[in-house]
């Protein structure tokens, strides 16, 4: 399903309980929309540093297993900014919802 | 395709820092897909072809990659932006000369007034108009995003206009000579708006508020 646009709000739900590395940021959104929101992986990683670069989450290495990942995690002004995505999703989805309902 | 034509194709034009950071970060993900797929049962090439293709179209991934991180063009924009900043500030005697310099345009042009040389006194005030935002990035303190961008606009109006009020009714005839002058600039000045796009503030050197 194509959901442009959303991915960095989606990111952001990910990182909001704990932070993580892309693989499963990636692993994490498939498996909570139930495989609906199949992106292509090479998208998350541009997605994940504009929102470093717009402050909305930072990032910082750990070893892991003998290995170096590069982790991410939610900033204030990126919690901030999903709590205003969060408020203005429900809002649009009741309308349409409204919408498709008396059609159908 | 392989791992490496992958990255070749996602970090085309991209800065060395930036294709650096890109394999990096594309090899980890590559290794964490790779063993959750070994233990999942998959063959070695099957795994491989598997983790690809989530990856997906590598030129898709470039486009979204140029977006956010430095370009080769960029960097190399950056990198001569500061070269001339210091070059600048490392020179003492610059702002001095550069203040007596426009000083003399301007009296050269009290001088052809009082001659009556009229048209001369005209273009040398042109040119003055012309060079006066060079001088302010001298010595006014831009600093501040507002006030680059106003710097910027008045750069633009000056270096614009002026050669058109020395040119005057023959501007139509070189304005060929003066578009290929103004279009490196342009060039330069999409770059740097590139650039300011893409940096944090906190990140800017003194010369990209130029």
């Amino acid at each position: 399903m194509n959901f442009k646009g959303t991915l960095p709000t989606l990111i952001l739900e990910a990182l909001e309980s704990e932070s993580d590395h892309g693989y499963r940021i990636a692993q994490r959104i498939k498996e909570r929309s139930r495989g609906v929101l199949d992106f292509k992986e090479g998208t998350l990683y541009p997605a994940l540093h504009k929102l470093e670069s717009d402050g909305m989450v930072e990032s910082y290495n750990t070893v892991e297993s003998g290995r170096t990942r590069r982790y991410y995690k939610i900033t204030a002004s990126g919690s901030a900014m999903l709590a205003r995505d969060r408020a203005e999703w429900h809002t649009l989805s009741q309308a349409v919802t409204m919408i498709l309902g008396e059609v159908s | 395709m392989t791992l490496e034509n992958w990255l070749t194709l996602a970090t085309r034009r991209l800065s060395t820092s930036a294709a650096a950071q890109v394999r990096t970060e594309i090899r980890e993900h590559y290794d964490a897909a790779l063993a959750v797929a070994l233990a999942g049962g998959a063959t070695h090439a099957e795994a491989r072809r598997l983790v690809l293709n989530n990856l997906g179209d590598p030129r898709t991934a470039n486009c979204d990659y140029r977006r956010v991180l430095l370009t080769s063009q960029e960097a190399r924009v950056l990198r001569e932006g500061a070269r001339e900043a210091d070059t600048v500030c490392s020179r003492p005697w610059i702002k001095p000369v550069a203040f007596a310099l426009y000083l003399l345009i301007l009296a050269a042009s009290a001088g052809f007034a009082l001659t009556g040389r009229v048209p001369y006194a005209i273009d040398a005030l042109c040119a003055a108009f012309g060079l006066s935002p060079f001088l302010a990035m001298i010595f006014v303190p831009i600093n501040t995003p507002a006030r680059g961008f106003l710097f910027r606009c008045a750069r633009w109006i000056a270096m614009s206009t002026a050669p058109l009020l020395i040119l005057g009714p023959d501007a139509w005839r070189y304005s060929w000579l003066l578009l290929s002058c103004l279009a490196p600039l342009a060039v330069t000045e999409i770059t740097r708006a590139s650039l300011r796009r893409k940096l944090p503030i906190k990140a800017w050197p003194r010369h990209l508020y130029l």
